[in-house]
């Protein structure tokens, strides 16, 4: 049984070790497989160090690349079956239509582009391009720095002809600017002063409001996450990695207290930490921020959901 | 009756197996046919474990001095499986008729308390309705017959992985 309690608190997921890429460029960079597993031991983390052991690697040492991606993708699509069995697609509508409606209605004009932040294979821009009842002016788009996993949201998305895209971007640095930025399970990575920063850019980028959906930290949640990680994910990696994201998350005040340090020219709130108002904490929950300008018609469109969005500010 | 209903629990168990084995593996949106075919094949696999435990039981039946006491057996040793076995399926099929209501919170719950448990615990509710059969029978042949379908059913995950990472 996987020792559930000797994660660091602060130490990396395996999946943000095994493949780096220059910020600047977007090129990918070698990684020693040796230096992986230091870092991982270095932690006191011997599951995840045995893990890149297994990992295949080229002669000077290197990850093999190929092998690295194929896994990532395996990994992303044993997620989707956790995102699919919690209904993430819904969530997320739910939340962007009230927002959708109020840009469009502020009298924005041209099409309104949601981007999904470190999208992995897509599934969220899919599931939008798919089931939700959005405006036409609505446009889906992912971005990632991974080559391999936007091949796959491309490939997959081509299969059911679904009206989205995806490319390997800088998301804050888009020829077509987002309006919307999305995302599913990112915000954690982002450790210390970097989730500041992140926010800042969303504030240059100009976007006119951001979900950010990230697992919910509570008392339960390191074993929540256990037990589903240990009952429907196959790939050792995606295991380890899921607990430890629901280890390392952030609470719902630091989320809150980041976006409004860095991005001050967006009202945000947090939505969804409890059931009904009940003391039953959710194993995901959302920060949302939007111009002030949108707030008024994002509010009136919420209707009964409004109960579960924190104080808006 | 009895018989009937094991082999009924025995076929839902192996369709959502089916299911189950096949999750994850497809990264489309829509896959109602991906995993109507992963349930079809996980009952048909399903089928075999109960044939073969089946025509077993037969077999001792027909060779047995004392047919109806080997039969009495079999059906006590049933029994006892399916009140392990009725109440932990009662549970999963109440919270598939929750997930039918629309509420992204009502189907998260339903993982949450129920789906994702419920599948961890079900190598543990196979094992304890077949070692309190096997607690009430008098008869060699029935213990031999529940540790074969106990064999049998909780290996059906493994041959289907097989197959589908084939």
């Amino acid at each position: 049984m996987m020792n559930l309690f000797s994660f660091p608190k602060g130490g990396p997921e395996i999946s943000d070790e095994i493949v780096a890429f220059d910020p600047e460029t977007l090129q990918r960079k070698p990684v020693k497989k040796a230096d992986v597993i230091a870092t991982f031991l270095a932690l006191d983390n011997r599951r995840a160090a045995a893990i890149v052991e297994e990992m295949a690697e080229d002669s000077d040492g290197t990850l093999n690349e190929s092998a690295a991606d194929k896994l990532l993708v395996k990994v992303h699509c044993e997620m989707q079956r956790m995102s699919e069995e919690f209904q993430h697609g819904e969530r997320a509508a739910q939340l962007l239509e009230p927002i959708i409606e109020a840009i469009v209605e502020a009298g924005h004009e041209g099409p309104v582009r949601i981007v999904d932040i470190g999208c992995g294979t897509g599934f969220v821009i899919r599931w939008l391009a798919a089931r939700a009842k959005f405006s036409k002016v609505v446009e889906l788009m992912g971005v990632d720095f991974n080559t391999a996993l936007v091949a796959q949201a491309n490939t997959l998305a081509g299969k059911e002809k679904l009206n989205c895209r995806f490319v390997v971007a800088n998301a804050f640095r888009l020829k077509e600017p987002a309006t919307i930025f999305i995302s599913t399970g990112v915000l954690h990575h982002f450790r210390g002063d970097h989730l500041t920063e992140l926010f800042r850019l969303h504030e240059s980028a100009r976007v006119r409001a951001f979900v950010h959906f990230d697992f919910h930290p509570s008392f339960f949640a390191p074993f929540g996450s256990w037990l589903f990680h240990e009952a429907r994910m196959r790939e050792p990696l995606a295991k380890h990695d899921g607990v430890l994201s629901a280890v390392r998350a952030y609470p719902s005040v630091d989320l809150l207290a980041a976006a409004r340090v860095g991005a001050p020219a967006y009202s945000s709130a947090i939505y969804g930490t409890q059931l009904w108002g009940l003391p039953i904490p959710r194993a995901f929950h959302s920060l949302v921020g939007m111009l002030p300008q949108l707030r008024e018609g994002f509010i009136s469109r919420m209707g009964n959901k409004i109960r579960s969005l924190g104080v808006i500010e | 009756m009895i018989f009937i209903l094991l082999w009924v629990l025995a076929t839902l168990d192996s369709a959502f197996t089916g299911y189950r084995e096949a999750a994850g593996r497809s990264a489309l949106i829509n896959k109602r046919s991906y995993y109507r075919r992963a349930m079809i094949k996980g009952a048909l696999l399903g089928q075999t474990a109960v044939v073969s435990t089946g025509l077993i039981g037969l077999m001792a039946v027909a060779t047995s001095s004392r047919p109806q006491s080997m039969i009495t057996d079999f059906e006590s040793a049933g029994e006892r499986m399916l009140y392990v076995y009725v109440p932990y399926a009662v549970i999963i099929l109440i919270a598939f008729l929750v997930r039918i209501i629309p509420s992204v919170d009502l189907r998260s719950i339903t993982s949450t308390v129920i789906f994702g448990p419920f599948t961890l615990l079900r190598p543990l509710v196979a094992f304890a309705g077949v070692s309190w059969a096997i607690l009430a029978s008098s008869k060699a042949a029935t213990r031999i017959l529940c540790v074969l379908v106990l064999c049998l059913m909780l290996s059906l995950g493994q041959v289907l992985r097989w197959t589908n990472s084939k």
